[in-house]
């Protein structure tokens, strides 16, 4: 028999207690591992469609939601203008409701533009012209609205024919449905209006000039912003209102969490009053008694991060195949944020079985053995 | 367990004024008790329920911490011990009339229990209960629970229990309070028996006048107070 003997005796004893109680803690890391997941996650497939597409500079107004406001077109030509800029291009992207699908992004990009080169071709064509009315679909796209090429979308009032389907090599990308600038800003009365500016700076720039040119873009658009790519989505501000929540959701439910760990474990004290003070009167030491209780927790907590970790993975897994969130978002289910899940759980159940193991360790043997 | 033959005749324990309240004074267990014990005795405390017997047991196991006077072990007080876990763990053994075996726990592991202070490998955890079980006829009951035994049985894991870390004292709370004639007669047989071969100090809590009979000494009490302290003529000569 070893220590950890005794400390799993302690929580088999009450063997529905424990499950229940490693249930809730499973369900509060599985909220956890899906809100922050989903989170990460949307970073993520930002970052990459960035990445993918080859764009360095995001100028864009991002004070509003998710989706920035829209500005006049005509800053493209000034920031083309600047130093350090080797190309730049335009696009109005919307959320917006097609069909059966609640959200998806439609993408309307500036004709000849760099966003248009990584599109691969998977069934049918791009666009002739900025003239046409016709959309390409990302593959995820055309799977969500099940569409194939000949078919019509309909966004907002007006029916466009589905002239290619593309694979655009990022999540977002594929979940995109994309045409001319000119053809979304008439349909959706944006005459003019675009909500971002791309900018590719030329090769060798370092990291400091990036940062320059954008303070010099920052200079002519004061009621926007822009930015290298890898701050793009850190500093929207409608990602912190999504992160903050995603984090704020998951603190309630790491604080159920311990909640439901120190009732478990104050009740386990408790019936156990009378063990303890046989422990006690063997000659353990007090501290050993609360090591013992904090190992019961921390291992309760473990249990439960590595069960809750399953339910997120599967939770994660399932949203990544609901209509509302494919194509949107590639959830993150990385290491990284398994590894911190379980390290929650068990920080969880260390702190619930502080004041259990306290109490318990401050006992008077006499009174007790007497119970 | 020190070397008791070498120490015999020295006073292990030395109560002077011995008082224990409870309920804010309202009650009191023990009124100023005083006495001593010295190695390798076998004492009997005897007398009427309430008398305070166990709450002295109790307080020489350094269980409970008196109201008022001293009571010291091998001439340290046992309330000035830098950490009383380390006494109850290495210089007693306690014997309990309700055993106080861990329930979720087999035989053996209850006795490798109190082992866990003293640094022995698993191994050696193992092996010494093995040991300590076999010398209290137990051996075939390694792997039962609390559960499965007899009473009798019971109170032999307990005091197998008790010498887990090799202890100098031994502290029986009525032993055989809830025993049957037979188991009784067996559990004293092995605790007299401990007390004879190992040179172990005894201290026995009991309402059995005749198991009192084969103390050294009796210590007779009342109302919290000793009253009498007697050699029984078994002893006398």
């Amino acid at each position: 028999m070893t220590f950890f003997t005794v400390v799993i005796r302690g929580l088999i004893r009450r063997p529905v207690r424990t499950g229940l109680t490693l249930l809730g803690i499973s369900i509060g890391i599985g909220a956890v591992v899906t809100l922050v997941g989903m989170s990460w996650g949307y970073e993520k497939s930002i970052g990459k469609q960035l990445d993918v597409i080859g764009i360095d500079v995001v100028v864009s107004n991002m004070s509003g939601g998710l989706m920035p406001k829209v500005f006049d077109d005509t800053l493209k030509a000034k920031v083309a203008a600047l130093p350090k800029v080797a190309d730049t291009t335009t696009v109005l992207m919307l959320m917006l409701s097609i069909e059966d699908a609640p959200m998806m992004m439609v993408s309307g990009r500036e004709w000849g533009g760099f966003t248009w080169e990584k599109l691969e071709v998977l069934e049918g064509r791009l666009p002739k012209d900025d003239k046409e009315f016709a959309v390409v679909l990302g593959k995820l796209a055309a799977e969500v609205l099940k569409k194939k090429v000949g078919d019509t979308v309909q966004i907002e009032a007006d029916e466009l024919p589905v002239v290619g389907i593309v694979d655009g090599h990022a999540v977002v990308e594929n979940g995109a449905v994309i045409l001319p600038l000119s053809v979304l800003q008439e349909i959706s009365s944006n005459q003019g209006k675009v909500n971002f500016v791309d900018v590719r700076v030329p090769e060798g720039t370092s990291d400091k000039e990036v940062l320059e040119l954008c303070e010099t873009v920052n200079g002519i658009f004061p009621e926007g912003r822009a930015k290298p790519a890898s701050e793009v989505v850190g500093t929207s501000q409608g990602y912190r209102l999504a992160r903050a929540m995603s984090w704020s959701t998951s603190l309630l439910a790491i604080i159920v969490g311990v909640l439901g760990v120190m009732n478990t474990m104050l009740m386990t004290v408790f019936e156990r009053t009378h063990e303890i003070g046989i422990l006690l009167a063997v000659g353990w030491k007090r501290r050993r008694i609360l090591y013992m209780v904090l190992c019961e927790s921390a291992l309760l907590g473990f249990l439960g991060g590595v069960t809750g970790v399953g339910l997120g993975a599967l939770g994660l897994k399932i949203l990544e195949l609901t209509p509302a969130i494919r194509g949107l978002l590639e959830p993150d289910l990385s290491a990284k944020l398994l590894v911190t899940s379980v390290a929650i759980a068990v920080i969880v159940g260390v702190i619930s079985g502080l004041y259990p193991g306290w109490r318990s360790s401050r006992l008077s043997p006499s009174r007790a053995l007497n119970l | 367990m020190s070397d008791a033959s070498n120490d015999a005749g020295k006073v292990v324990y030395e109560a002077r004024g011995l008082k224990k309240n409870y309920d804010g004074g309202q009650v009191a267990a023990l009124r100023g008790v005083d006495f001593d014990i010295r190695e390798g005795e076998f004492v009997a405390i005897v007398g009427p329920s309430g008398c305070g017997k166990s709450t002295l047991l109790q307080m020489l196991g350094s269980l409970d911490r008196p109201s008022e006077g001293s009571l010291s072990y091998r001439g340290r007080l046992i309330s000035e011990l830098d950490d009383p876990s380390d006494y109850r763990s290495t210089e007693i053994g306690f014997v309990f009339q309700s055993f106080h075996l861990l329930p979720t726990f087999t035989v053996s592991e209850n006795v490798q229990i109190p082992m866990f202070e003293t640094g022995l490998s698993r191994s050696q955890r193992e092996v010494r209960a093995h040991e300590l079980l076999e010398s209290v006829g137990l051996a075939h009951r390694l792997k039962h629970f609390p559960s499965e035994l007899s009473g009798g049985e019971r109170q032999r894991v307990a005091i197998a229990r008790s010498l887990a870390n090799r202890p100098s004292v031994l502290l029986a709370d009525e032993p055989t309070g809830n025993l049957d004639s037979e188991n009784a007669a067996h559990v004293v047989e092995l605790l007299l028996k401990l007390h004879r071969e190992l040179g172990m100090t005894l201290v026995l809590v009991t309402h059995d006048l005749g198991i009192a009979a084969l103390a050294t000494r009796t210590i007779r009490m009342k109302d919290g107070r000793v009253v009498d302290e007697s050699t029984p003529l078994t002893h006398a000569s």
